[in-house]
């Protein structure tokens, strides 16, 4: 899928996550190994509390890691500040979120361009950026309505515009329809197929396993260790094993 | 700043239009209060300013044996223009046989335009009156002058000529009396000529009006090489405003302390306001750095927005003041405030806005970028809670409680952010109550004698007769008021007998206790403090070359001098100084009408003052009482919405889930009310509490630093504070109740955090 010479999107080396609870010590994250290759999808499965958004979160930088490496785009960055962590992010990153996590006193215009803003682009090029983002989503004449006046697939897909603002190298996905009816799941995940057509790096973490079977390749946790990491071809066709069974076990 | 800062700084300030105009509106009330006040003060400690620039006053006074040409002193470089010169000499004015050096000087009919004299009372000289002269206020106030009254100079020739007062006026050009002698008169020319016919005997004073005030020395030095031996004495503004200065210290005092404790309530506001706002933010600033902005973008720009409202209102702070000072109080406040106070005023508020605003920046830029790590916490039971629960207190109350304290930290804000205003509202009540109190009852303060008579024509005895003949006139104490000389100072304090040792004035003792015998004295706080001495020691001073031992047996409360008064019973005073006495001082029926009383006395020919209340001297008090309380409510009003606000923000989905446990509207709404008014209680309680306790103590202290002394405080009324304290609970409720009713009515969705 990719050649050798390029450097993987994203790579872990021995990631560990250790939270202090109370004094305690609850480990979210027990060492995982993940490589993901420029232009692959990946879905993060795995029941409540297996690690997953933490995993997912730290390899955006929203939370440190205890140990191990991280490296985006062949540049390790575990070890960056605070600050240069939301430099790459700005440049590299995309986030979307369960819950939208739009500000809610900006128009989705203003949302949308935000992130373009950020990296120095000139207003002009930030609304043409823009324009195009919402009319791809369908939400062109949404553009100065405020977030609480949509509907929440409407919000997820304007969350998806300014995750994709940059062009980011790696859009990081933490439940992306967690919240949201299965028709509005249909919408945001066929954008999401479309933008993994386009040569998008996707990862995403989702416990629903109609929405693992769109990615190419599903990685499973269970109390913060990888148990199965394996290839899906087709939704369609993915034989009912691994993923799929715990997923449906634990309901 | 990166457009995208600024993108957000205009959708948050475009979302809450009405809490940013409250924040401006705080801080520009703060600031106009400031600037108004030391305005006041400063021109009431300092009237020299408003008066040499209402009497378009004269920088330097040059004495001359002749009258130099003007055309000489005009062409000097720096002079813009001239005073005079006018001929002056001095006389003796002559009253009850009391004699007083006087200056008479001769002015135009027509009021100069420099150095011209300000009218206070009566008229000014009109040449079909030739006797009807114009006496300096201060020196017409101490020697008991009043428009239409005559009183006789004698030159120094030996005649006595009659003139008559037409009316008296101060001027910028010359100190107040009797710090500054001899006293001032303006004469016409031809009434100076009848006074003093010989020119020899007088001399000529002129006034030079500079282009630069800061080259007074330069321009005085050359005046008087060009008026070659000539010049018999200089004086120029600078001693002029020196002798001016520092008129009223008690003033000066508590407009410094309303102003210090508003700074103090407007950045509790301000930090409250700001860090309430950025709290509840907390989702969106974790959005944001989720989307790549830096922790030091999130402070600029938190920082940026809130600290632009707080300048914001410095700036109209400013402009308001300039404008009450210019319009309001165009009768009292001539010149606006100088530039060090006002540059001092506007760039230490803006120094202590900043800071107010960056410490919750600071915070809020330390949000983790995860957004939802950043949901409000969740509240627990508190033992308060669970008691009222057993006690099977209404629900609503319960979980009102439980909210109130769910976050510690704004929680305690909140309640100081509106104790602070209310203990300054009550310690402003505290004043009011001590003004009332000077109105009501002078006697506690110093002033039982309302009305003070001199004989004028009459002997004293017939003078003691005649008020107390008046049907109104309990008592009449005969005194004496004298210049002593006390070790070790350079001038002279007021000494004051009044009453005799068997029958003594009702002096208002505070300390200690009254004179009971010759040679026994009481004294003021200022006075106390003048001589570095305490109640129990002996002092020596020298009354009219005679020296006088006596020994500070009592602290009475003083309300002239600044309290540098000593007062000693009549018998105490060598006989030449005590007899006859000069004034009565009268003790009046209550309920009597000293001006009623007055006017009769004054139609037996008797000449009455009457006491000015110190009530009087601080009513601009009063109105800076009132201008405070609407600021200060208006800072707990910020306060309060920031609370109710986010009060609502951090349970809008504990309201969804009271409601599926089956709570009405109207329990959900008494739930929201009880959650902001417990803080509202407990903070206006603590408030009102805390500023009874201090306010007399406080008003004493500001007593004592102003020479009258403790003793003055009164804590407000019991009915008047409670009353207080209930308006500003029922006004807090209401203002919380109004979101209330709305999040209650509303159909709060499940919204996620």
């Amino acid at each position: 899928m990719s050649m050798v010479s390029t450097p993987p999107a994203l790579r872990t080396v021995n990631l560990v996550k250790i939270y202090q609870t109370g004094g305690l010590p609850v480990p979210a994250v027990r060492g995982v190994d993940l490589t993901v290759r420029p232009g692959e999808f990946v879905a993060v499965m795995g029941p409540s509390g297996s690690g997953k958004s933490t995993l997912v979160h730290m390899l955006g930088g929203l939370d440190t890691r205890t140990s191990g490496e991280i490296w985006v785009e062949g540049t390790r960055a575990d070890t960056l500040g605070e600050s240069a962590w939301a430099l790459l992010r700005r440049q590299k990153i995309g986030f979307v979120f369960q819950f939208f996590n739009l500000v809610d006193n900006m128009t989705v215009a203003d949302n949308v361009e935000l992130p373009a803003l950020l990296v120095g682009a000139s207003p002009k090029h930030a609304r043409e950026r823009r324009d195009y983002l919402l009319g791809e989503l369908g939400l062109s004449g949404k553009a100065d309505a405020a977030p609480a006046q949509l509907s929440g697939g409407e919000q997820q897909r304007v969350a998806l515009a300014r995750a994709l603002a940059n062009q980011p190298q790696v859009l990081l996905a933490d439940e992306p329809t967690g919240n949201l009816d299965s028709r509005n799941t249909k919408d945001v995940l066929r954008l999401l197929g479309e933008v993994h057509r386009q040569g998008q790096t996707i990862v995403l973490v989702t416990h629903d396993a109609r929405v693992a079977g769109l990615a190419d390749r599903v990685v499973t946790l269970l109390d913060g260790q990888i148990v199965d990491d394996g290839a899906v071809l087709s939704a369609r066709r993915r034989p009912k094993s691994g993923a799929g069974d715990v997923v449906e076990l634990r309901g | 700043m990166n457009p995208a800062e600024v993108r957000w700084i205009r959708a948050d300030l475009r979302a809450r239009r009405v809490q940013a105009l409250l924040a401006v509106l705080a801080v520009t009330g703060i600031v106009t209060a400031l600037i108004t006040a030391a305005t006041l003060l400063e021109d009431g400690t300092n009237p020299w300013r408003g008066l040499f620039e209402r009497g378009n006053g004269a920088h330097v006074w040059i004495h001359t044996k002749d009258a130099p040409d003007p055309a000489t002193l005009r062409t000097l470089n720096g002079v813009a223009d001239l005073a005079g010169p006018y001929r002056s000499a001095p006389a003796t004015l002559s009253q009850e046989g009391k004699k007083t050096p006087v200056a008479l000087r001769e002015t135009p009919a027509v009021p100069p335009s420099v150095g011209r004299p300000l009218m206070r009372e009566g008229r000014w000289l009109d040449p079909r009156d030739p006797r009807g002269v114009v006496v300096e206020r201060s020196f017409a106030r101490a020697l008991g002058l009043r428009p239409g009254g005559p009183f006789s100079v004698v030159g120094l020739n030996g005649a006595t000529h009659t003139l008559t007062v037409a009316g008296t006026a101060e001027s910028g050009d010359q100190g107040f009396y009797p710090e500054w002698a001899p006293g001032l008169v303006w004469t016409l020319p031809q009434t100076l000529a009848q006074v003093e016919p010989k020119v020899a005997r007088s001399e000529s004073v002129t006034g030079l009006r500079l282009a630069d005030p800061d080259a007074t020395a330069l321009v005085a030095q050359r005046a008087i090489t060009k008026l070659a031996g000539q010049v018999q004495r200089v004086s120029t503004w600078h001693e002029v405003r020196a002798s001016m200065e520092l008129d009223n210290r008690l003033l000066g005092v508590l407009l410094g302390l309303f102003g210090a404790a508003g700074l103090v309530a407007a950045v509790l506001a301000i930090a409250n306001a700001t860090g309430g706002r950025i709290l509840s933010q907390r989702r969106d600033i974790a959005t944001l750095k989720s989307l790549g902005f830096t922790r030091r973008q999130v402070v600029r720009m938190l920082v940026v927005e809130h600290g632009s409202l707080g300048l914001l209102g410095i700036a109209l702070g400013v402009l308001c003041g300039r404008l009450i000072t210019v319009y309001a109080l165009a009768e009292t406040v001539v010149v606006p405030l100088s530039s060090a106070p006002l540059l001092g005023i506007a760039f230490g508020t803006a120094l202590v806005v900043l800071v107010a605003v960056w410490l919750p920046a600071w915070r809020g830029g330390r949000t983790p970028p995860l957004p939802a790590a950043a949901a409000p916490p969740r509240g627990h039971l508190s033992r308060a809670a669970r008691l009222a629960f057993l006690v099977r207190l209404p629900p609503a109350l319960v979980l009102g409680a439980r909210d109130a304290f769910t976050r510690r930290l704004p929680a305690l804000l909140t309640a100081f952010g509106l104790a602070i205003p209310m203990m300054m509202i009550t310690i402003g009540l505290g004043y009011w109550a001590t003004l009332d109190d000077f109105r009501d009852r002078p006697e506690q303060v110093g002033q039982a004698a309302a009305l003070t008579v001199r004989p004028g024509m009459m002997t004293s005895e017939d003078a003691h007769r005649v008020a107390l003949a008046d049907p109104d006139v309990v008592a009449a104490f005969p005194g004496t008021e004298v210049d002593a000389l006390v070790p070790g100072q350079t001038r002279t304090v007021r000494a004051r007998a009044l009453g005799t040792v068997s029958d003594p004035y009702p002096f208002a003792v505070v300390e200690g206790r009254l004179f009971r015998d010759r040679g026994e004295a009481v004294a003021g706080q200022g006075l106390l403090d003048l001589l570095n001495v305490r109640v129990g020691d002996r002092t020596r001073l020298t009354i009219g070359g005679t020296p006088l031992i006596v020994r500070i047996v009592g602290r009475v409360l003083e309300p002239e001098q600044d309290g540098e008064v000593l007062s000693v019973a009549l018998d105490s005073l060598a006989p030449k100084d005590a007899v006859p006495p000069q004034f009565y001082g009268l003790v009046l029926r209550e309920g009597a009408d000293p001006g009623a009383v007055r006017s009769r006395l004054q139609g037996e020919a008797l000449e009455v003052s009457q006491a000015v209340s110190l009530a009087d001297r601080l009513s601009v008090i009063r109105v800076i009482i009132v201008a405070l309380v609407v600021v200060l409510a208006l800072i707990g009003l910020a306060n309060l919405l920031t609370a109710s606000a986010l009060g609502l923000r951090d349970h809008a989905l504990d309201l969804a889930v009271l409601k599926a446990m089956g709570l009405t509207p109207r329990q959900v709404m008494a739930t929201l009310v009880t959650g902001t008014g417990l803080l509202v209680v407990l903070g206006v309680g603590a408030g009102a509490a805390a500023g009874a306790l201090v306010s007399s103590g406080l008003i004493d202290l500001q007593g004592a630093a102003s020479g009258i002394g403790a003793g003055i405080g009164r804590a407000p009324a019991p009915l008047t504070l409670l009353l207080a304290v209930l308006v500003a609970v029922g006004a807090a409720l209401l203002v919380a109740l109004i979101p209330a009713r709305k999040a209650a009515r509303a159909r709060i969705p499940v919204t996620p955090r």
